[in-house]
């Protein structure tokens, strides 16, 4: 009796897969740094950008096999942009576009699951293939009544897999993001409490309709309506939203006014989610945001939202005061409350991470310290760039046995980060507004 | 001539009733009958009785297995999307549906096959005649996946896909009885995995092109 509970317990297969898939991309990597090093001894002039074409070639490949948290996951690296060599981004940026699709017996079978009625029963028409592909899951398109709507069908088994994807990332992680380990299982939590939640898909359907409700007044912004009685724990059915993704939108080369619009309504959006909500749309890569006749911009996917706390958004956003670099005393207190330095430092450490830390802030501040900030002028991406590989390849950053910065700044950073680079995107010119307190 | 349907529903009736009598026992006891005679005993009946509709136990739950098959193709035919399925997505549906069948009865199947390794390498008596409906269905697919070129015709080798087809079938079984995870999530992603790995090996690849083009080599050397 007792081995059979144990043996019902242990899903081995699957895991074993999954290992063995990542076993062998980490030996093709392995290998292309072989290839890369060999080569180099033949051609000196050889670059890196070729090795990391080809390093990041096979990881998309893995990953975007074993869909799910893992492609969550190359999606969040191809986020922070500043953190990774450029031929990684380009690379990574597809898996914000596309995975292999779902097969139309599954999805019959999860509509069965949770309805006890096929598609073909609850919906007027309903596509037999994938329109679009979600990190963990596809969206169809339907019509009910006359009204097009949109379906968001999760892939099973995602939400059981999180935490052993995660697991099985973490070597990749560790190489890619140049991080050490303890400053990766900092994080790590973090990552995993997420991706937990975007599992949950009722969840979601209650977020976007909260926010979607409280965002409301802003201009130009267009929200999806929710359907309660057609969506369930893997099912999200909502209304479609039709209109061109930024890079097709861009590529109808709109007026600077059309531009300036849009790249005022993300920027309204964040600023009424982060000041005023305190919960933020953390997922701003570019397929969520769809670009709408007459340049409105509608918003979907509510699945990764971080709620921010109190005591954290207080000393964060002071970070942002631009007199505040002067004063080195009140600097240095939130520096410790974010958890930058601790006691723990030596004097030499704090010294040089107090440095480092003031020239990311004056930097990322900047839209912050001008009324106007026009997000196309690249010189200022290229700084962060630069700056971000400069720290990734620090020998006292990389050396550092603890990890810097408060775990809720991942989401922020990455939300701000993904802002910045949507505008970028758009090469719009914003009023960069903030609340009073930090005027 | 009235008669005949009367009689044939009581039959059908005890048949069920035995079906059912030893599905229970099972369910309650976690082991088989000690005889037929004690079996036939509990059931009101006598044994001989008991070998008008079956010969032994075995025979039984092979019915069991066939029920289990017949209900598959039966809640297949009702969905009328079945029908527009091309043959991958036919083999994907029955492993779907036939899950579904089988989690109606999972204590049962969970106590006669839950703790037998043996499964793996023997296959059990009483599944043949569910095998052997199963090849009929697989052969009707994999006929319609060559018109369709889904799958590819090769000599030998393309006789034995039904053979190939079961394999699969034993395998989600098998999968499907160790699994643990919340509505048996991972059997339906070892489906969907496994079938289209069987359906990318079955029709046209690259080893097609150059076995082809292998032969040319060879005859034109």
């Amino acid at each position: 009796m007792e081995s059979k509970v144990k043996e019902q317990q242990s899903i081995p297969t699957s895991k074993v897969q999954r290992a063995a898939k990542f076993i062998s991309t980490g030996a093709k990597v392995g290998g292309n740094y072989m290839k890369h090093y060999a080569k180099k001894v033949v051609n000196p002039s050889m670059t890196k950008e070729e090795l990391h074409t080809n390093n990041a070639t096979d990881i998309y490949n893995s990953l975007s096999q074993m869909k799910g948290s893992a492609l969550k996951i190359a999606q969040m690296m191809s986020m922070d942009k500043n953190l990774l060599p450029r031929a990684y981004q380009d690379k990574f940026t597809m898996a914000q576009y596309s995975a292999p699709p779902l097969s139309f017996p599954l999805v019959v079978k999860t509509f069965q699951k949770s309805f006890g009625k096929s598609p073909d029963q609850m919906f007027d028409t309903f596509t037999r293939s994938a329109v679009n592909a979600a990190s963990i899951g596809q969206v169809h398109q339907a019509t009910k009544n006359g009204k097009k709507l949109a379906i968001k069908i999760q892939y099973p088994g995602v939400a059981d897999s999180v935490s052993s994807d995660l697991k099985l990332v973490r070597p990749f992680a560790l190489r890619l993001l140049n991080m050490n380990e303890i400053e990766l299982d900092h994080y790590m939590g973090e990552v995993e409490e997420r991706l937990i939640e975007e599992t949950d898909y009722l969840l979601e359907v209650k977020r976007s309709r909260e926010i979607s409700e409280a965002c409301g007044h802003i201009p130009n912004l267009k929200f999806p309506i929710y359907y309660d009685e057609l969506s369930a724990e893997r099912i999200i059915t909502m209304d479609w939203i039709s209109g061109k993704h930024i890079k097709e939108w861009m590529d109808t080369n709109p007026s600077q006014e059309s531009k300036n619009q849009i790249g005022q309504a993300l920027w309204d959006f964040y600023h009424h989610q982060v000041h005023n909500l305190k919960q933020v749309h953390a997922d701003p890569h570019p397929g969520n945001f769809i670009i709408q006749e007459g340049d409105q911009l509608g918003i979907i996917d509510f699945g990764c939202v971080k709620v921010i706390p109190e005591d954290f958004y207080q000393g964060y956003f002071a970070l942002i005061k631009k007199e505040l670099l002067i004063n080195q005393k009140d600097l240095d207190q939130i520096f410790y409350d974010l958890e930058f330095i601790s006691d723990k430092d030596t004097e030499t450490e704090k010294s040089f991470f107090k440095a480092i830390f003031t020239e990311m802030i004056s930097l990322l501040g900047k839209p912050f310290h001008v009324e106007k900030f026009d997000f196309a002028d690249d010189d200022f991406f290229n700084e962060i760039f630069l700056l971000g590989e400069r720290i990734s390849n620090d020998k006292m950053f990389r050396k550092s046995r603890q990890a810097r910065g408060s775990r809720h700044g991942l989401y922020i950073n990455r939300t701000y980060f993904g802002l910045y680079n949507l505008l970028n995107q758009l090469r719009a010119e914003v009023n960069t507004t903030k609340p009073e307190w930090l005027k | 001539m009235e008669k005949a349907p009367a009689k044939k529903t009581t039959k059908v009736d005890q048949r069920t009733k035995i079906i059912t009598g030893y599905v229970e026992y099972v369910l309650e006891h976690g082991k088989q009958p000690a005889s037929v005679f004690k079996f036939a005993k509990e059931l009101k009946m006598k044994e001989e009785e008991f070998y008008t509709y079956f010969t032994s136990f075995e025979s039984i739950k092979s019915a069991v297995w066939a029920k289990l098959f017949d209900d598959t193709i039966g809640n297949l035919e009702s969905q009328e999307v079945f029908k527009e399925y091309s043959a991958r997505e036919k083999l994907l549906g029955f492993l779907f549906t036939l899950v579904e069948e089988l989690k109606k009865n999972r204590s049962y199947l969970l106590s006669l096959y839950g703790g037998n390794k043996g499964i793996k390498n023997i296959l059990p008596v009483e599944v043949k005649t569910f095998r052997h409906k199963f090849k009929d269905f697989a052969n009707e697919i994999i006929l319609e996946g060559k018109e369709t070129e889904e799958i590819a015709s090769r000599p030998i080798i393309s006789d034995r896909y039904d053979e190939a087809l079961w394999l699969q079938v034993w395998f989600v079984f098998q999968f499907w009885i160790k699994d643990s995870s919340p509505s048996f999530e991972k059997t339906d992603a070892a489906i969907e995995k496994s079938v289209n790995l069987a359906f990318d090996l079955m029709g046209k690849s690259a080893i097609d092109s150059f076995i082809d083009f292998a032969k040319f080599l060879y005859q034109n050397k």
